[in-house]
C-alpha cells in the first residue's frame, strides 16, 4: 500500500495551466471512477480549487504513478510536457505532509486562509459519494481534518487570514468613524474577498453590489448578501455611489482604474473611497492610492499592517510545521501498522486453530471431566496460548511502529516464517 | 480676585494637560476622564475669572493683549469641550490644553495695562462684538486643530502601517465632522461679532466701515471662510484640500488677531484703545 500525491498548485503553475486542469465540479466523480480504474490505483480523492488541483490516491506499493501522471496531463486541451513540467509528486509520508499542510493552510496563497479547509472537506465528501475512498483515505483525510483543527486552534495561524478582513474593518473605521449604513461593492468573487464583506456586514455595512465576469456568480452571491449583482462595464458608474470597494477578480489588468477612481471621487463631492484591493495581479491602480479622498490597500499592504502588529507570525507558522510533522509520524506508523495487521491476525488464527484442535482431541479421552472442569481447562489452554502469542505479537506491533517500512517489511516475513503463517496478501 | 482665580485656572489646566498627555502615551481610559474632568473644572473656573475681571475692571476683560489672549484661551476651551460633548475627540484634549496653557501664561506675562473704562466698552453692541468674535475664533482654532490632525491622519492612513499615530488620531469622518460643525458654528458667530461691531462703529464712530487695518484683515479673513464653506458646501472641498484651507484660514485670523492689534497701527489696536472716547455724538 502506498500513498501517492500529484498535482499542481500557484507555487508551480501559472493560472493558465491551473485553469485548464480544474474540472468542472459536476464531472469530478466521473474523473475519480477513471482514476480507481486505472492498474494500481485503488481508492482517490481529487481536489480542486482555484489555487492547486491535487489527486490523492492509495496505489498499489510498486506502480500507479506513470499511470496517474498520464492520466492527469493528457486531454487537458495543453499539451501534456507542458502540464508535466509544473506538477509535484509526493509519496508516503511526503504526500501526507503535504496533504497536512494544505489542509492547515500552511500552503495558501494567503497562509491561514480558513476556505481550503472546507473545499477539502466537499472534495472528500465527494470521493466518498462516488465510492472511491476505503480504509486507508477514509483515515487519511479523517486525520486531515483533525490536524487542521489541531493547528487552527493550538496556534495562532488562522490569525492571520481573519486579520486581514479584521485590518480592512479597522482602516474603514478609521476613514468613515462608523461603517453603520455604508455600502460595499465587490468586484470579483473570491473567498477572501467573501470574508472581508462578511466582516463588514457584521460592522455595519448595509448595502452590497457584486460585480463580476460571470453574471450568474455575481448574481448567486449578491443574493446571499441581499444585495444585487451589476455587470463590469457599470463599474465606472457605481463607484460614485459605494464607500468600500473590494476588488478579487483573477483580471491580469487593472479593473479600475484612476480615471475612474478620479471621476467617482468628483461624483462623491469629496466623500472618500476605500479600496481593498485583494487580487494578484493588482485590480486597482496604484496611483489610485494618490488621489485625494482615495485609499488604497492591497494584499501586501494588509498583509504587512497585520505582520506588522505580529511580532510572532513566524513562530506560528514553525509550531504549525511542528504539528504536522507529528501527526505525519503517527498516520505514517498506523499506515505501516496496516501492513502488520493480516500478520498479527494470521498468528493469532493459527495459535486458535491449534489450541480448539488439541482441546477436541484431549477432551475426547477425558469424557468423564464435569463441564466446570471442561471450563477450567479451556480457560487454562487460552491463557497458554494467548501468552505464548503475546510477545510476538507486541514485537510485530512494536516493528510496525518504529521501523522503516523495508525493516518492517523484512521482519514480518521472518515472523511469517518462523510461524510457518501462509502467504495471504498485504490487506 | 480675578488674579487668584487666573493661576487657579492655569493650574487646573496645566494638570488636565498633563494628564491628557499621559493619556495620549499610555492609551488608559481613565486617564482620559480625570484629564478631561480637570480641563472642564479649569474652564469652569476660567468663566468665573474673567466674570471677575469684567466686575473688577468694570469693562469687558478684553482691551488689551494680556486680556484677549486670556479670552481666547477661554474661547478655545470651550469651543473644545462642547464640541467634544457631541463628536468626542479624545485626542483634542492633549493638544488644545497645552495650546490654552501657552495663551495663558503668555497673558501672565504681558503687562498689565489698565482697562478703559469709557463709555464706549460697555455698549450692549461692543459687548456682543467682542464675544462672537472671540467665541468665533475659538471655533475656528478648533477648526484648524481639526484639519491639522486631519492631515496627519491622512497621511498615517497613507502610509499604511497601522502605526501608533493611526491608532491614536480619531477617524477621518469624525474629524471632517468636527471641522465642519466648528466652522459652520465659528463663521457664524464671526459674522455675527463684524456686524455687530459694524453697527456699533456705525453708532459710536459715525460709519459702519473705516478702512482699520483689523477690519480689513477681519474682512480678508471673513472671506477665506466664507470661501471654505462654500467649497466644502457646494464643491465638497472635504478631505485634504478643505483641511489646508482650514489652515491658511487660521493663518490669516492670526494676523487678524495678532497682527492687526500689534503691528498696524488703527484704532483697534490694543495700544490706541485707550485713546478711544465715548460714543460721538
Amino acid at each position: 500500500m502506498k500513498l501517492q500525491l500529484i498535482g499542481l498548485s500557484h507555487k508551480t503553475a501559472p493560472l493558465e495551466v491551473r485553469e485548464c486542469l480544474a474540472p468542472p465540479p459536476e464531472t469530478v466523480p466521473g474523473e475519480l471512477h477513471r482514476i480507481v480504474e486505472l492498474p494500481g490505483v485503488r481508492e482517490a480523492v481529487m481536489v480542486s480549487t482555484c489555487n492547486r488541483v491535487e489527486v490523492l490516491a492509495a496505489t498499489e506499493d510498486n506502480g500507479g504513478e506513470a499511470e496517474l501522471t498520464q492520466w492527469l496531463c493528457s486531454g487537458r486541451g495543453q499539451a501534456p510536457e507542458l502540464i508535466a513540467e509544473h506538477l509535484y509528486r509526493y509519496q508516503g509520508a511526503d504526500a501526507v505532509r503535504h496533504l497536512f499542510r494544505v489542509a492547515s493552510s500552511l500552503d495558501s496563497l494567503v497562509v491561514g486562509e480558513p476556505q481550503i479547509l472546507g473545499q477539502i472537506k466537499d472534495a472528500y465528501r465527494t470521493a466518498t459519494d462516488a465510492g472511491t475512498t476505503r480504509t486507508v483515505l477514509n483515515r487519511l483525510l479523517h486525520k486531515t481534518f483533525q490536524v487542521a483543527k489541531r493547528v487552527r486552534s493550538e496556534t495562532n495561524i488562522g490569525g492571520a487570514a481573519v486579520s486581514i478582513s479584521f485590518a480592512a474593518v479597522e482602516l474603514a473605521k478609521k476613514i468613515f468613524d462608523s461603517l453603520e449604513g455604508l455600502s460595499a461593492l465587490v468586484v470579483g468573487a473570491g473567498e477572501m474577498a467573501e470574508l472581508a464583506v462578511e466582516h463588514l456586514m457584521a460592522q455595519g455595512v448595509s448595502k452590497v453590489q457584486v460585480a463580476n465576469r460571470t453574471l450568474e456568480r455575481a448574481v448567486e452571491l449578491a443574493r446571499g448578501w441581499g444585495g444585487h449583482a451589476i455587470s463590469l462595464d457599470e463599474l465606472g458608474a457605481v463607484l460614485g455611489e459605494v464607500d468600500i470597494v473590494i476588488a478579487s477578480t483573477g483580471s491580469p489588468q487593472a479593473v479600475i482604474t484612476a480615471k475612474m477612481a478620479r471621476a467617482a471621487v468628483k461624483a462623491r463631492r469629496g466623500r472618500p473611497l476605500f479600496f481593498i484591493d485583494i487580487a494578484v495581479p493588482r485590480d486597482v491602480e496604484s496611483a489610485v492610492g494618490e488621489l485625494d479622498g482615495c485609499y488604497l490597500y492591497d494584499i501586501d499592504d494588509l498583509t504587512s499592517v497585520v505582520e506588522a502588529n505580529r511580532a510572532g507570525r513566524a513562530v506560528e507558522a514553525g509550531q504549525a510545521e511542528r504539528i504536522v510533522a507529528e501527526e505525519v509520524v503517527k498516520f505514517m506508523s498506523w499506515l505501516a501498522g496496516l501492513d502488520a495487521v493480516p500478520t498479527i491476525s494470521a498468528l493469532a488464527a493459527k495459535a486458535e486453530e491449534i489450541r480448539t484442535a488439541e482441546m477436541a482431541r484431549t477432551l475426547k479421552d477425558l469424557s468423564e471431566l464435569t463441564p466446570e472442569q471442561v471450563a477450567a481447562l479451556d480457560r487454562l489452554t487460552q491463557a497458554l496460548v494467548k501468552k505464548l502469542v503475546h510477545d510476538p505479537i507486541m514485537f510485530i506491533k512494536g516493528a510496525s511502529h518504529n521501523k522503516s517500512p523495508d525493516t518492517l517489511r523484512q521482519q514480518l516475513a521472518l515472523v511469517r516464517r518462523i510461524f510457518n503463517l501462509e502467504e495471504n496478501g498485504g490487506e | 480676585m480675578s488674579t487668584t482665580l487666573h493661576w487657579i485656572t492655569l493650574a487646573a489646566y496645566l494638570l488636565g494637560s498633563l494628564i491628557s498627555l499621559g493619556f495620549l502615551v499610555r492609551q488608559r481610559q481613565g486617564l482620559y476622564r480625570m484629564g478631561l474632568a480637570l480641563l472642564w473644572v479649569g474652564f469652569g473656573l476660567h468663566t468665573l475669572a474673567l466674570a471677575a475681571a469684567w466686575v473688577e475692571g468694570g469693562v469687558l476683560p478684553a482691551t488689551s493683549l494680556r486680556q484677549s489672549l486670556d479670552v481666547f484661551s477661554w474661547a478655545l476651551m470651550g469651543a473644545v469641550l462642547v464640541v467634544n460633548l457631541r463628536l468626542e475627540v479624545k485626542i483634542l484634549g492633549a493638544l488644545a490644553g497645552p495650546i490654552c496653557v501657552l495663551l495663558l501664561l503668555a497673558a501672565s506675562v504681558l503687562p498689565v495695562v489698565p482697562s478703559v473704562k469709557t463709555a464706549a466698552f460697555k455698549s450692549a453692541w461692543i459687548i456682543v462684538h467682542v464675544i462672537s468674535i472671540m467665541a468665533g475664533y475659538g471655533l475656528l482654532a478648533l477648526t484648524c486643530l481639526g484639519g491639522v490632525l486631519y492631515l496627519t491622519q491622512d497621511k498615517a492612513l497613507r502610509a499604511k502601517t497601522m502605526g501608533p499615530v493611526f491608532r491614536r488620531l480619531p477617524s477621518l469622518g469624525r474629524l471632517d465632522s468636527l471641522n465642519q460643525a466648528s466652522l459652520l458654528a465659528g463663521f457664524l458667530l464671526m459674522t455675527i461679532g463684524l456686524i455687530s461691531g459694524a453697527v456699533y462703529a456705525q453708532m459710536a464712530l459715525g460709519s459702519y466701515w473705516r478702512w482699520d487695518p483689523k477690519e480689513v484683515w477681519a474682512l480678508i479673513t471673513w472671506l477665506l471662510y466664507a470661501a471654505m464653506l462654500h467649497t466644502r458646501l457646494v464643491q465638497g472641498w472635504r478631505g485634504r484640500r478643505g483641511a489646508w484651507l482650514s489652515v491658511a484660514a487660521f493663518a490669516a485670523l492670526v494676523i487678524t488677531f495678532l497682527g492687526a492689534g500689534l503691528l498696524m497701527p488703527g484704532y483697534h489696536s490694543f495700544s490706541s484703545m485707550a485713546d478711544l472716547g465715548g460714543p460721538r455724538p
